[in-house]
């Protein structure tokens, strides 16, 4: 045969070269049994299969998205207020009074039931036990029981749904709070907010769906990664954008100096069109996500500052949230943002305060946690209630684990610390579908175990997504060879919850 | 284009292509042996080319036959089997080819009569083989004496008399799952044929476990969502339908999946009845009754398709459209505020979309009463967002007739007191914002949302 020429052996097929582009080694080698022989035949047939076209390729992940929403949304926007540290159950929510007589004596063997512990407390020779230095009261209709410490949200209970039966696998910050944001206890899957934007797009094109927030008025003792607002595998547009303090609310979104701006959207549609050669070359889809960011960055140019600005703010608001919310990048003034945030539909914003790791000096270090948050954290529900955003906007507060009973050291009433607890906490949700001045989950007298309705960190996640319309089993995304989603193979809807 | 997919169209070419050496090969050996007869004998001379194509074809078939057997669950010994005495088959008929050429047969001279016998034995291992491919595609049982002897089932005279297992839950699976889970394929390990291949289930465990739904991997497969990987029946196979669905449902949880029972000696059999009537065409089929306790309740008034072209015109226009749902097509219409998108230019597509509009949210857009008119079409709102707009008294006249209005966001409009009270006591809505306006002093709470 060698008489022909080799020409005659060519096949050109446009399919073909979209799939030698498009696929890399390992999609190759696992899809194909016949490996090169195939591909060539791929060439020949792929006009005459019905349906074969370029587009077909991501067709799961197109099947997987064409199907959401899977439910009727409850919650159209989300706010996450984390409470990063591990906030102690015993001062804010979980009332004990049983402890008060129990003060200073070993924990039970048969409470602890041999938990191991942190090697922060686990070789102190007694494990004293420490009640609440602060009182507790009921408040509201719903009469639920908050600390003294936390007068604010106290008025606005009737409007929370306070689960005292949170509890998670990790024992240790990073972990626990990795965990929390993705579904997995090791770095490298996407965080909710960024599942979120991946699975139900942007209702503001303006502005991306998914805006992080950290207080800059908080002990920075743990520390945070930009991977908890990752994107993890999925496309890079979907990870969360920082807003910061300052002069730069978002980095590199302002021109350089000396530069008017005034030819910007020329030079970036000569840019696109560049990312869009690159993009027919290699078909990396990450060309088209840099396309995605910089078009966004440059809308952003003008919505950012625009959001930002709080001067046309009544006084009436900053006296609500408290004199803090006049100093960008204080605790009141991201709460603040943040309304203003979901005023424009953003739908994911996650927020960060630090410092609520108090091993040590446990009484004081709260009390001024507390202090620093609990009015805006109040004056963020009511201001959502009045504004009827509530109605259609969910809210979380929470931190990644909860505090020992025990004291880490001495116990003196006025001085004691709590360690890490992942066995039980406290969290609350408040808003869109779930129900209002209601309390979900109960504790033993020990705040150490849980009696009754237990809550995993995944059936939270779960109930989350449902309450944006999605099933956590069926939001998935298929990487290095497997299918992976928020809640990876477990989480239940806890159904009690919702209104 | 996958090309998965190709290698699965090429060994669906199988059974075609299969049949070419069994005629070649047949072919030869009738012109073997008749060609003994003098009248015939020139014959004897295309024996080998036909031998030649019998090979080649054999060896497409087993090529074939081989990609056939990677795409489905086929039974592990038979489908062992089948491709051994295949590829024999080729080889065989290779070897007696190469026997015939002038070369080789100079060299080992193969009697007569020898070759004449090899040739039948092939015909003989081709039938063998051929039996058990049939067997693979058909069921073994399908070419069986006893189908002479077999009684066809007599169907029952009525719903009491049916038994729930043999005429009722059996025929469905057949029907429905047959097509890979019975005779010689057992995909994924499992088959349907007897109940107790079904409690024995396949590599994912038992298929049905008495009085355990959530156990029975058979029924989580048929209730999975239909996009879903696992869902079955797969490859767009037809899908048992809802009364099918509960027909199962019920005689694995209630029935405790039985057989050998009748209808009239189980218990709680009400739900049923008319699901198993319709199924044995002895009735009509009845209302489904079962609206899947998961799924949440929706206004069946909405309708469950939209006008896709209306939604892009509005998008262009400025408007944000959410889709709630795609099945009934929820939408949640959004005019941004400070856009000065006048809601006039809108009307065309707001006439189309208004029954599948759920919530809508015109808050800061300078509107009134005037404009606000197109309202009263939008029957099926349930959160109706107007705050910041100069609205007074008279928007109550515009949602009283909203029988699905359940929020209306009314904080700093012009609304007074008075207008509250236009929402008369049959009225759907639960909630009203008034905050900013005269109306609030009503509400005793400081956030001004009146709440009933």
């Amino acid at each position: 045969m060698s008489h022909h020429h080799d020409d005659e052996f060519r096949i050109y097929s446009k399919e073909f070269e979209d799939l030698h582009k498009k696929w890399d080694r390992r999609q190759f080698l696992t899809q194909t049994t016949l490996g090169l022989g195939a591909l060539a035949l791929g060439g020949l047939f792929g006009k005459n299969i019905p349906g074969a076209s370029p587009a077909a390729m991501g067709s799961l992940e197109q099947d997987i998205l064409a199907a959401l929403p899977h439910f009727a949304p409850k919650a159209k926007r989300v706010v996450y207020l984390f409470m990063s540290g591990g906030p102690s159950q015993f001062e804010t929510f979980d009332y004990k009074p049983k402890l008060i007589e129990l003060a200073g004596q070993n924990l039970p063997d048969s409470v602890r039931k041999g938990q191991r512990l942190t090697g922060m407390s686990a070789n102190q020779s007694s494990l004293p036990i420490a009640p609440s230095f602060y009182k507790f009261n009921q408040h509201g209709k719903s009469q639920t029981w908050v600390s003294e410490l936390l007068p604010h949200t106290a008025s606005v209970v009737d409007d929370l749904c306070v689960v005292k039966s949170i509890y998670t696998e990790a024992i240790n910050h990073d972990p626990a709070i990795t965990f929390f944001q993705t579904g997995s206890q090791l770095p490298g899957r996407p965080s909710i907010g960024s599942w979120i934007s991946y699975g139900l797009g942007t209702d503001n094109e303006n502005l991306p769906s998914f805006i992080v927030l950290i207080s800059k008025n908080a002990q920075k003792d743990q520390p945070l990664y930009s991977r908890l607002w990752g994107n993890g595998f999925l496309p890079s547009q979907h990870q969360g954008v920082q807003f910061r303090t300052g002069k730069d609310p978002v980095l590199f979104l302002n021109n350089p100096e000396g530069y008017d701006g005034t030819d910007r959207k020329e030079m970036l549609e000569y840019l696109s069109k560049l990312n869009t050669l690159q993009n027919d070359g290699y078909g990396d889809p990450e060309v088209v996500a840099r396309i995605a960011q910089y078009e966004m960055a440059y809308r952003m140019q003008t919505s950012v500052p625009e959001v930002m600005d709080i001067k046309d703010e009544p006084d009436e608001v900053f006296e609500l949230y408290g004199k803090d919310s006049r100093d960008p990048g204080t605790y009141a003034a991201n709460c603040l943002l943040a309304r203003k945030l979901l005023e424009k539909d953003v739908k994911f914003i996650q927020l960060y305060h630090q410092g609520w790791d108090q091993h040590g000096s446990l009484p004081s270090g709260i009390a001024q946690q507390c202090k620093t948050t609990d009015q805006a954290t109040a004056a963020f529900i009511k201001d959502l209630k009045r504004r009827g955003l509530l109605e259609d906007t969910l809210v979380i507060w929470g931190g990644e684990f909860g505090r020992t009973v025990y004291t880490q050291g001495k116990y003196i009433a006025d001085n004691y610390g709590r360690d890490h607890h992942p066995r039980c906490f406290t969290m609350w949700m408040a808003g869109a579908g779930v129900k209002a001045g209601f309390n979900y989950g109960e504790t033993d007298d020990f705040s150490y175990n849980i009696v009754r309705n237990p809550v995993h960190v995944h059936d939270f996640q779960a109930t989350l997504l449902h309450l944006m319309g999605i099933d956590h089993e069926r939001l998935t995304f298929k990487f290095q060879g497997r299918k992976f989603r928020l809640t990876d193979v477990e989480g239940h809807l806890v159904k009690d919850i919702l209104a | 284009m996958n090309l998965l997919d190709i290698s699965t169209y090429l060994g669906h070419l199988h059974p075609l292509v299969v049949h070419l050496p069994i005629g070649f090969l047949l072919l030869a050996v009738i012109f073997q042996i008749i060609s003994y007869w003098p009248k015939w004998a020139f014959l004897k001379g295309a024996v080998s080319i036909i031998l030649l194509l019998g090979f080649i074809s054999a060896v497409f078939a087993c090529i074939f036959g081989y990609l056939l057997a990677g795409s489905g669950d086929y039974d592990y010994y038979l489908v062992n089997s089948h491709r051994n005495s295949g590829i024999f088959i080729a080889v065989l008929s290779g070897l007696l080819y190469a026997s015939t050429l002038s070369p080789i047969s100079n060299r080992f001279k193969i009697p007569s009569k020898v070759f004449s016998i090899l040739l039948i034995a092939l015909t003989g291992i081709m039938a063998y083989s051929g039996h058990q491919g049939a067997g693979l595609t058909h069921g073994t049982d399908y070419l069986n004496l006893q189908i002479l002897t077999k009684q066809e089932r007599v169907p029952p005279p009525s719903v009491d008399e049916a038994f729930i297992y043999e005429d009722v839950v059996q025929p469905i699976m057949e029907s429905k799952c047959g097509s890979c889970h019975q005779g010689g394929k057992r995909k994924g390990g499992l088959s349907i044929h007897q109940l107790q291949s079904l409690l024995k289930g396949g590599k994912t465990g038992p298929a049905v476990v008495p009085g355990n739904l959530s156990e029975s991997e058979l029924f989580r497969r048929i209730t999975l969502s239909p996009t879903d990987e696992k869902f079955m029946p797969s490859d767009g196979k037809p899908a048992l339908s809802s009364g099918e669905t509960a027909i199962i449902r019920w005689w694995i949880e209630k029935a405790m999946a039985v057989e050998g029972k009748k209808i009239k000696d189980l218990q709680e059999t009400q739900k049923i009845k008319g699901l198993v009537a319709y199924s044995l065409k002895l009735g009509e089929s009845p209302e489904d009754e079962e609206g899947g306790s998961d799924s949440i309740a929706v206004n069946p008034d909405i309708p469950s398709t939209v006008d896709q072209i209306a939604i892009e015109s509005l998008r262009k226009k400025g408007v944000v459209v959410r889709v709630m749902l795609q099945k009934p097509a929820m939408l949640d219409l959004t005019l941004p505020s400070g856009k000065g998108i006048a809601l006039n230019t809108l009307s065309d597509e707001l006439g189309k979309l208004a029954k599948n509009t759920v919530w809508l949210n015109l808050a800061g857009n300078n509107l009134t009463e005037k404009e606000l008119n197109v309202l009263p079409s939008f029957s099926n709102l349930e959160k109706l967002r107007l705050e910041r707009n100069p609205v007074s008294d008279g928007i109550f006249d515009l949602v009283v007739g909203l029988k699905h209005l359940e929020s209306i966001n009314l904080s700093e409009t012009k609304i007074s007191k008075s207008g509250l009270e236009k929402l008369g006591p049959s009225s759907s809505v639960k909630r009203v914002y008034c905050w900013g306006t005269g109306a609030s002093e009503v509400v005793g709470d400081s956030s001004g949302v009146w709440v009933r």
